[in-house]
């Protein structure tokens, strides 16, 4: 009976120190990446994610020095073994699948295709398990890279639409969310209503009136629109995954 | 006047380019022909056909020695003939060409386990009379000049017996002995595909493959004076032994100016190579500190060429470039110090779909080197092939290397339909696309592209062949008003050097612009264009002077009065510019 009652008590405090541990070494990474030693900085994120497999922070910055080390399939095998063992972490899902999109602009074109569908498989196991902005954002974001023949646009423009009505429930719009509105008009260009996207990127521009993202789209037509798109879409070019604008202060 | 509307006036051009116009005339001058790709038998047909699907090339060479240009052009299903398409020019005064192949004995080729890839003009005995190489998937064939129109098949005797899945071949002097040797580009591992013992013979990784079949360098051991054509295999000794690509082309060059050639391999499924010439008999792969790395794209054309005029032999290589795979081509600028910068972004060269052969040459006769490129996979049906090639590409563990693993490609259609590309060098690091313009905007299956004067006009004509389709022979018929498209032609002779004098370079000034060029054996995907230098000259009405570095090491200064402006001038080595005509 002691020990049942003893129970939650213990298991508050295992992940008291859990979280510890993982603060302790997120911190150690950090003093290494400043020190300009992002290779000693791995494993200490490694440490960190492993004591909090859901944390966003952490695995952000370590993507982030996986990046500038090209330690790409370290990272992958880190995320599958993180995500066998956390089965439930959706933000573990989530950075697994950015880890295959920050391999991409380093890969040869056909690998840039298997990464880019691996990367599609664990965005959809994270919103399985939780349907964040920030998951169905980058999910309907990933379909837009893929050619047309594929047919995955619309299912792009399902994704992002959901993202925005999420958006749109937040108290505060922040800056990062004009992501998704433009993602969605971009949508709407590459399945055929072109109104549709403009009308789209007029309404993200009422909202986030400085963007020039928005501004070059709304200023382009035809050809030169479609050409602009394509550049922004360059499965060579890497893509922005970094998420620190979801919880710095605006 | 303001200063900006002075600058603007400055940097006009002098005179607005002249148009750049093509008339295809293959069919009136009996030029057009239709290839065949070898259809296979048995459960992998589809996918082997796929694999195979060039083998339509074409060798541009005066082989009957009479002063126009002739082609070789290949077909690749069993039983098929190759064609020997003798020029009349000479003899009638009017472009048009007879099939003289079988007369010649150089039709055959196509058999039950062989198929033919690739064609060469060379002179392997220094005879005077134009040799034949047939390359194939099987053993290569080496056909020798008797100098009376008919040719003897000597391949056994000269030692290329060795099998191959041979797609690309040149002849060059690798190391300046006077004799010309022969390089093969190899694409799968030597495994007969006519009749597979093993389904794994497809590349294990399809951007950074390992297991193609490499390269193999023949060394041309005849002796000198004799026409007992003899060649041995040296790939290990030349240091060539470890490139295990899938390789595609090859081609050769002088890249750093030191008088010996070096080489570059464009490989599919990734890793080019650049070898450089280490003047011992051997090469050094200087890939990674030249090129900056390994690429992972599909090389499939190497071409070579001074394209922005600065002393130094450039490189282009074509790659994929469509609806999934953004490859972009590669033109390696040649910095002048054993390093290349990728500038196919820049001046706007990147993109020519699905890649094939390309070639540079003065298509306008301004001075520039524009460049025209073939593309196009497969035209069939309507349905897309890429959609269910990808069902197989994104399948956990599949096996690339296993040839069931790929799924058949039916009547489907993979990039194919697509418009060929003419790029007008503008001579400020940029070219502009232009082949609708210049009527060659065909949308046939692309693969080898020669380039001749056919018509002994002083304008290059193109030759394109087609995997599975007719061939194009385009007529070179650029307007240009008198006086301001000047060109000369040069026939280089070798005394000491090899006789078809490839390998020669060729330093043409006019005021302080040099123009090179340098007599190649082969360059480029599937063709061996004329080895007969082309040079426009725009609108000098003389030339500064005129230099030839030939392979033996003479550096030989011509008196620019013997080269003469409009003309088609033969160089002998050591003698000058002479008159020098045969015929049969």
């Amino acid at each position: 009976m002691n020990i049942l009652r003893r129970t939650p008590v213990l298991l508050v405090l295992l992940l008291a120190a859990a979280r510890l541990a993982a603060a302790t070494s997120y911190e150690d990474a950090m003093k290494a990446v400043a020190a300009g030693n992002n290779a000693a900085a791995l494993p200490l994120f490694e440490a960190s994610l492993a004591a909090d497999p859901d944390d966003l922070k952490s695995a952000n910055e370590y993507r982030k020095a996986v990046i500038r080390t090209k330690e790409y399939d370290r990272a992958i095998g880190f995320f599958d073994k993180l995500t066998a063992q956390h089965p439930k972490a959706a933000y573990a899902w989530l950075n697994y699948g950015y880890t295959y999109v920050d391999k991409i602009p380093d890969a040869g074109s056909v690998t840039q295709v298997i990464l880019a569908n691996k990367a599609l498989t664990n965005f959809s196991k994270s919103i399985e398990l939780k349907k964040t902005w920030i998951a169905l954002f980058t999910r309907g974001n990933s379909y837009l890279y893929w050619p047309k023949v594929f047919g995955r646009a619309p299912l792009g423009v399902a994704d992002l639409e959901q993202a925005i009505a999420l958006s749109r429930q937040e108290p505060k719009q922040r800056s990062v969310f004009v992501r998704a509105w433009i993602a969605l008009g971009d949508a709407y260009w590459k399945t055929e209503q072109a109104e549709k996207a403009k009308a789209t990127w007029r309404q993200a521009l009422q909202l986030f009136p400085e963007n020039p993202e928005i501004k070059a789209r709304l200023a382009r037509d035809g050809d030169e629109l479609e050409k602009y798109i394509y550049d922004q879409l360059d499965p060579n070019k890497r893509v922005d995954t970094n998420l620190a604008p979801l919880w710095e202060k605006e | 006047m303001s200063r900006a509307l002075l600058l603007a006036l400055l940097l006009l051009p002098a005179v607005p380019p002249s148009p750049i116009r093509f008339e295809e005339i293959g069919g009136v001058v009996g030029a057009r022909m239709r290839h065949h790709t070898r259809k296979f038998k048995g459960k992998y047909a589809g996918v082997l056909g796929m694999f195979t699907s060039g083998g339509a090339a074409a060798a541009v060479g005066d082989y009957d020695g009479d002063g126009d240009e002739d082609l070789f052009v290949t077909d690749s299903d069993a039983g098929r003939p190759n064609h020997l398409l003798r020029n009349q020019l000479a003899e009638t005064g009017k472009l048009g060409f007879v099939d003289v192949a079988k007369e010649a004995g150089v039709a055959g080729g196509n058999d039950e386990r062989s198929i033919v890839t690739d064609a060469l003009w060379f002179d392997a005995d220094n005879d005077g009379h134009a040799d034949l190489l047939v390359a194939r998937f099987g053993t290569p064939v080496l056909y020798r000049d008797l100098g009376n129109g008919k040719f003897e098949d000597i391949s056994v005797k000269a030692g290329l017996t060795k099998f191959g899945n041979t797609i690309a071949v040149i002849a060059f002097d690798y190391d300046n002995d006077g004799r010309l040797d022969l390089l093969f580009g190899n694409y799968f591992q030597p495994v007969n595909l006519i009749d597979l013992p093993n389904p794994h013979v497809l590349p294990d990784n399809l951007d950074d493959a390992v297991n193609g079949g490499g390269v193999t360098l023949w060394k041309n051991v005849t002796v000198p004076g004799s026409h007992d054509i003899r060649f041995a295999e040296v790939t290990e000794k030349a240091g060539l032994a470890k490139h295990t690509g899938w390789t595609l082309d090859v081609g050769h060059g002088d890249l750093d100016n030191d008088g010996w050639p070096d080489l570059y391999f464009a490989d599919d499924y990734g890793t080019d190579r650049l070898f450089m010439n280490n003047r011992d008999g051997t090469f050094r792969d200087a890939t990674k500190e030249a090129l900056g790395g390994l690429d992972t794209k599909k090389g499939m054309n190497v071409e070579m060429a001074d394209f922005d005029r600065d002393g130094w032999l450039d490189i282009y290589v074509t790659n994929i470039t469509d609806e999934y795979m953004k490859e972009c081509n590669m033109l390696w600028h040649n910095s002048g110090d054993g390093t290349f910068t990728d500038l196919s972004k820049e001046t706007g060269t990147c993109n020519t779909l699905w890649g094939w052969g390309a070639k540079f040459g003065d298509f306008d006769n301004d001075g520039w080197e524009d460049l025209f490129a073939a593309d196009g996979l497969r035209s069939a049906g309507k349905e897309n092939y890429i959609p269910v090639l990808l069902e197989m590409i994104i399948r956990p563990g599949v096996d690339f290397t296993d040839v069931g693993s790929w799924p058949a490609i039916g009547t489907m259609s993979w990039s194919g339909y697509q418009k060929k590309k003419l790029f007008r060098n503008l001579g400020t690091l940029a070219f502009k696309e232009m082949a609708a313009e210049a009527g060659v905007d065909n949308d046939r299956d692309g693969r080898g592209v020669a380039l001749g004067d056919f018509d002994n006009d002083g304008k290059l004509d193109i030759y394109e062949t087609n995997a599975d389709q007719e061939s194009l022979l385009y007529r070179n018929v650029s307007p240009a008003s008198p006086g301001t498209a000047h060109w000369i032609e040069l026939n280089l002779i070798g005394t000491k050097s090899n006789r078809d004098a490839i390998g020669a370079r060729v330093t043409l000034k006019i005021g302080s612009v040099a123009l090179i060029r340098e007599v190649n054996g082969g360059n480029g995907h599937a063709a061996q264009s004329s080895k007969r230098l082309h040079f426009g000259l725009g609108a000098a009405a003389k030339i500064g002077s005129l230099e030839i570095r030939w392979p033996s090491g003479l550096v030989e200064k011509l008196a620019t009065a013997s080269v003469p402006l409009d003309r088609i001038t033969t160089i002998r080595e050591g003698s000058g510019a002479v008159n020098e005509r045969k015929s049969r």
